[in-house]
C-alpha cells in the first residue's frame, strides 16, 4: 500500500503542478482537471484507501472507548454528566444527511481537512498520558499509537485527494485547537479519568464523522452517487 | 350458588392482590430502547408502568434537549411526535435529528422525572431488517448428495446506501428445517452470499440480519426464507460413506496373528532371527569372566587398557584430549608407583600373557596379532591406521616410543618410516584436516629418532602430562606425537645428529616440515645416542609440558639452533597451559625465538607462525 501511495504522490504532483500552472481560476472544477483516465482511476484508488483508513480508526477508536469505559468509568454514570462538547464542535459541519447532501463536495473535503489535523495535537497527548497512567493499559496504548499514525496517513492521503479533485485550493490553516491537556493531567483521579472518557468519546464521534463524510464523497465523486 | 360465588370472589381477590403487587413493585415508566434504523430518524420507547385504573393515562411524557454547537439549549422541548413509532415510544423525525450531536432525554410522570438517558444518534444505529430474500441453485455435486445456492437479499428500503450515508454489513444464518441450532455465517458487505453443501433431501431455512459497519448490535432479523431443494436422484448413494472400521480391524488382527504364529513356528531360523532377534548376552570383550571372578583386577585393567575398543578414547586428537597425570614426587617412587611404570613395565609381561587369554568374541582379532605393530606415531583409529602403516613398522611386541624399552630393537624399524612418511593423510585418519602433513612429519621426526628411553627411570622422573595415543598389544604407552617428540628427542636417542644433518635443508621457521625434507632426516641413518638431554627441564615440576617447552628445551638442550627447527615440535596444542613450575615455559609457536629465515619451503607450506611474522 505504501508503494502505491509513492507512486501516486509522483504522478499526483505532476498533476498539481501541471494543473496549478493551467488552471488559475477557482471556480468549481470538474472533478479531473486534466480529464485523463489515468486521474479517474487514480482517485477511484485515493478513495478506497481513505475509506478503508477512515473506517479502520473510527474502528479501533470505538474499541479503545469501550475498553477504557469497561476498565475505568464502568457504571459511574459519566455519560449523564454532562457530555462536554468536543473541541471540533466549533468547527460547522454538516449534522444530517440533507446538509451532507446539499454541501458541495469540495467544502466537504474542507471540512474533512479540518477536522482531521485538528486531532493531531490531542492524539499525541492521549499516547503521551495514556502510556503515564499507571498500569498502563496495552491493548489502549497501542489502539492510541495505531489511530495516531493512521490519523497522519489519513490526511495525508485527504490532501492529495484535495490536491486532484480540486488542485487550485488555497490551503486554508483553519483547525481547532485542543486546550484539553491540563485536564488529562490533573492530579484528581477522577477528574482525569472524567478527562479521558470525554476526549476518547470525541474522538470516537468525530472518527465516524469522517468516516461518514468519506463515504458519502466518495458514492458521489466516484461513483456518482450509486453505491 | 354459594360455593360459585365464594369462588369467584377468592378469585377477584386474588386477581386484585396480584395486580397490587405489581403495581406496587413496578409503576415506573423506564426506557426500553432507543434506536435510530438508518442514521436520518429515531426513536425511543419506554415501559409503560402498569396503569391502575385510577390513574389518568397519557401523563407520561418525554422531553429532550440537545447540544448545540457549544451549549445545551435552555429548556427541555417535548416530543414531537407520541404516535409514528407505536405505544409509549417518542419518534424523531429527520428534522429533529442530528447526528453526532449529544442529545439527552427523560421521562416523566405527572411532572416527576423517572427515567434520563443521554446518547448521540450514531451509538444507537441499528438497521431494519433486509427484504426480498431469494435463492437459486448454483450446482449440485457429483455424487447428486449436496449442493450450493446463493441467496440473494435486498438493503432495508429506508437505509440510504446508495448515496452511501450509511453502510450495511450483513450476516446471514440458515438451518434445517428440524434444527434448532442455527449457523451463521461471517459477516458480509455484499448483498448475496453463497451457502455451500447443503444436503439435496433436507429442507432449509434462512434469514438475514444487518447491522451498520463497524457497529456491534445488530438490527432484527429478516424473515425466514424456506429452501427446498430439488430431490436426489434415484441413483444415488443412499447412505454416507462410513468407513468400514470393524471390517479393518478384524482383518487387520487376523493378518497380524497369522504372520505371527507363521514367525514363531516357521523353521526358517533366519527369518526368525529378523523378526526376533536373540537378546545378546552382555559380555566384555576379551575378558575371561574367570579373571574377574579370581578377582585379579590388574590383569582385566590390563586387559581394559589395551583393547581395541578403547583405542579411539585414548587417543583423541580433537579439541578435547586427555592427559594423564603422573604425579610424581620422588625419584625413587617414581620408579616403582608411577602409572607409567605399571602401565609400561611391570603388567608389560603380564599383557603378553593375558594376551593369550582368551578373547573370542572379539572382533577384532587381527589387531592382536603380535607381528602388526601398532602405529605409534599417529591418531589412527583401531586397527585401520595399523593395517595401513603399520607393516612397515613391525614392532615384535615391544614397541616402545618412550623408550622405556631397553631393548633396542626399534632402530630398524624406523627406517621403514619412509613409506609410512608418505602416507601421511592416510595414517592420520583422525588428525585435524589441517595438519595432514604435520602429523607425517611429526612421524618423520619421530621416526627419524627412534625414541628409546635409555632410562626408563628419567623418564619416570619427569613430570609431565603426556597425551596417551595409545597402548601397544605389548602394553607400552604411546604418546602423542608432541610428547613423544621430546621424549624422542630427550631422552630416546632421538638422534639429534641425524637432525642436525638435516637442518641446513629445512627452514628453521617452519613449524611444519615437508614430506621431502622429513625423508631427508629419515635417509640418515639414525644413531642413536643418548645424550645429556633436557634432563634439567624434565625434571622441572612441570605439571604440564607442552610441545612449545619440548621445543625450548629442546633448544636448550645445546644442540644447534638449527636442531630446534627440525626438532621442533609440530604444536599439537598451540594455547597456552598452565604452568605451575617457575622453569616451565610455555609458549606459544609464534614466540619461539627461531631465526628469521625465508619462510618458503621446499614445498611450499608456510606455517601459520610464520604467516604472522611475515605479515604485519
Amino acid at each position: 500500500m505504501d508503494s502505491k501511495w509513492s507512486r501516486r504522490t509522483g504522478s499526483l504532483l505532476l498533476l498539481l503542478v501541471s494543473n496549478l500552472l493551467l488552471c488559475k481560476s477557482t471556480a468549481s472544477l470538474p472533478i479531473c482537471p486534466s480529464g485523463a483516465v489515468n486521474c479517474q482511476v487514480s482517485l477511484r484508488d485515493l478513495f478506497d484507501r481513505a475509506v478503508i483508513l477512515s473506517h479502520h480508526i473510527h474502528k479501533l477508536s470505538s474499541e479503545m472507548f469501550n475498553e477504557f469505559d469497561k476498565r475505568y468509568t464502568q457504571g459511574r454514570g459519566f455519560i449523564t454528566k454532562a457530555i462536554n462538547s468536543c473541541h471540533t464542535s466549533s468547527l460547522s459541519t454538516p449534522e444530517d444527511k440533507e446538509q451532507a447532501q446539499q454541501i458541495h463536495h469540495e467544502d466537504l473535503l474542507n471540512m474533512v481537512l479540518r477536522v482531521l489535523p485538528s486531532w493531531n495535537d490531542p492524539l499525541y497527548h492521549l499516547v503521551t498520558e495514556v502510556r503515564g497512567m499507571q498500569e498502563a493499559p496495552d491493548a489502549i496504548l497501542s489502539k492510541a499509537i495505531e489511530i495516531e499514525e493512521q490519523n497522519r496517513r489519513l490526511l495525508e492521503g485527504m490532501e492529495k485527494i484535495v490536491g486532484q479533485v480540486h488542485p487550485g485550493i488555497k490551503e486554508n490553516e483553519i483547525y481547532s485547537v485542543w486546550s484539553g491537556l491540563p485536564s488529562l493531567q490533573m492530579a484528581d483521579e477522577d477528574a482525569r479519568l472524567f478527562a479521558f472518557y470525554n476526549l476518547l468519546h470525541c474522538l470516537r464521534r468525530d472518527s465516524h464523522k469522517i468516516d461518514n463524510y468519506l463515504k458519502l464523497l466518495k458514492c458521489r465523486i466516484i461513483y456518482d452517487s450509486n453505491c | 350458588m354459594d360455593l360459585w360465588q365464594l369462588l369467584l370472589t377468592v378469585a377477584l381477590a386474588g386477581s386484585s392482590d396480584a395486580f397490587s403487587g405489581s403495581e406496587d413493585s413496578s409503576g415506573k415508566p423506564k426506557f426500553t430502547k432507543c434506536r435510530s434504523p438508518e442514521l436520518e430518524t429515531f426513536s425511543c420507547h419506554w415501559t409503560d408502568g402498569v396503569h391502575h385504573g385510577l390513574k389518568s393515562p397519557g401523563s407520561v411524557q418525554l422531553f429532550y434537549i440537545r447540544r448545540n454547537t457549544q451549549e445545551w439549549t435552555q429548556e427541555w422541548k417535548e416530543c414531537p411526535d407520541y404516535v409514528s413509532a407505536g405505544e409509549n415510544s417518542c419518534y424523531f423525525n429527520s428534522s429533529y435529528t442530528s447526528i453526532w450531536i449529544p442529545y439527552c432525554i427523560k421521562l416523566t410522570n405527572n411532572g416527576g422525572m423517572v427515567d434520563q438517558k443521554c446518547f448521540s444518534v450514531e451509538e444507537i444505529v441499528q438497521p431494519d431488517p433486509p427484504i426480498g430474500l431469494n435463492w437459486t441453485l448454483l450446482n449440485v455435486s457429483l455424487t447428486g448428495i449436496h449442493a450450493d445456492i446463493q441467496v440473494r437479499w435486498e438493503p432495508p428500503p429506508n437505509a440510504d446506501v446508495q448515496k452511501g450515508w450509511i453502510v450495511l454489513e450483513y450476516e446471514l444464518q440458515y438451518k434445517e428445517v428440524n434444527e434448532t441450532q442455527w449457523k451463521m455465517m461471517d459477516p458480509v458487505l455484499s448483498t448475496s452470499v453463497p451457502v455451500y453443501s447443503l444436503r439435496l433431501d433436507k429442507e432449509y431455512e434462512v434469514r438475514v440480519r444487518s447491522r451498520q459497519r463497524s457497529s456491534e448490535k445488530y438490527g432484527e432479523f429478516s424473515e425466514v426464507l424456506y429452501v427446498t431443494l430439488p430431490q436426489m436422484s434415484p441413483f444415488t448413494c443412499e447412505e454416507d460413506f462410513r468407513f468400514p472400521w470393524f471390517l479393518i480391524i478384524i482383518f487387520g488382527i487376523f493378518g497380524l496373528t497369522v504372520m505371527l504364529f507363521v514367525f514363531i513356528f516357521s523353521k526358517q531360523q533366519r527369518i526368525k532371527m529378523l523378526i526376533l532377534p536373540p537378546v545378546p548376552v552382555p559380555k566384555i570383550k576379551g575378558i575371561d569372566p574367570d579373571l574377574l571372578k579370581e578377582g585379579k583386577l590388574e590383569e582385566v585393567n590390563t586387559i581394559l587398557a589395551i583393547q581395541d575398543s578403547y583405542k579411539p578414547e585414548f587417543y583423541n586428537d580433537d579439541s578435547w584430549v586427555e592427559f594423564i597425570e603422573l604425579d610424581i614426587d620422588d625419584p625413587d617412587e617414581k620408579t616403582e608407583g608411577s602409572d607409567t611404570d605399571r602401565l609400561l613395565s611391570n603388567s608389560h609381561q603380564k599383557s603378553l600373557s593375558v594376551l593369550a587369554a582368551k578373547d573370542d568374541d572379539s572382533g577384532r582379532t587381527s589387531c592382536y596379532e603380535p607381528d602388526i605393530l601398532e602405529n605409534d606415531f599417529n591418531a589412527s583409529d583401531g586397527c585401520d591406521g595399523n593395517s595401513e602403516v603399520a607393516q612397515p613398522q613391525r614392532l615384535k611386541g615391544e614397541a616402545d616410543l618412550l623408550c622405556l624399552d631397553q631393548k633396542n630393537q626399534n632402530n630398524s624399524p624406523y627406517h621403514d618410516v619412509s613409506p609410512a612418511a608418505q602416507q601421511p593423510e592416510v595414517v592420520l585418519a583422525e588428525e585435524d584436516k589441517p595438519r595432514p602433513l604435520l602429523t607425517g612429519e611429526i612421524e618423520s621426526t619421530l621416526q627419524a629418532a627412534p625414541s628409546q628411553l635409555s632410562n626408563p627411570n628419567s623418564l619416570a622422573n619427569i613430570d609431565f602430562y603426556a597425551q596417551v595415543s595409545d597402548i601397544t598389544p605389548a602394553g607400552s604407552v604411546v604418546l602423542s606425537p608432541g610428547q613423544k617428540n621430546k621424549a624422542g628427542n630427550s631422552q630416546c636417542d632421538a638422534h639429534p645428529e641425524v637432525v642436525s644433518l638435516c637442518q641446513t635443508n629445512f627452514i628453521m621457521d617452519n613449524a611444519y616440515f615437508c614430506e621431502a625434507d622429513a625423508k631427508k632426516c629419515i635417509a640418515v641413518a639414525p644413531h642413536v645416542d643418548v645424550e645429556s638431554r633436557v634432563e634439567p627441564s624434565f625434571n622441572q615440576e612441570d605439571i604440564y609440558i607442552t610441545t612449545e617447552s619440548l621445543t625450548t628445551t629442546a633448544e636448550r638442550s645445546g644442540t644447534a639452533e638449527d636442531a630446534p627447527g627440525s626438532e621442533m615440535p609440530v604444536p599439537d596444542y598451540t594455547s597456552i597451559h598452565l604452568v605451575q613450575s617457575p622453569q616451565g615455559l610455555v609458549l606459544n609457536a609464534a614466540t619461539l625465538p627461531l631465526p628469521d629465515k625465508e619462510f618458503l619451503s621446499s614445498c611450499g607450506y608456510v606455517s601459520t607462525d610464520q604467516l604472522n611474522k611475515i605479515l604485519p
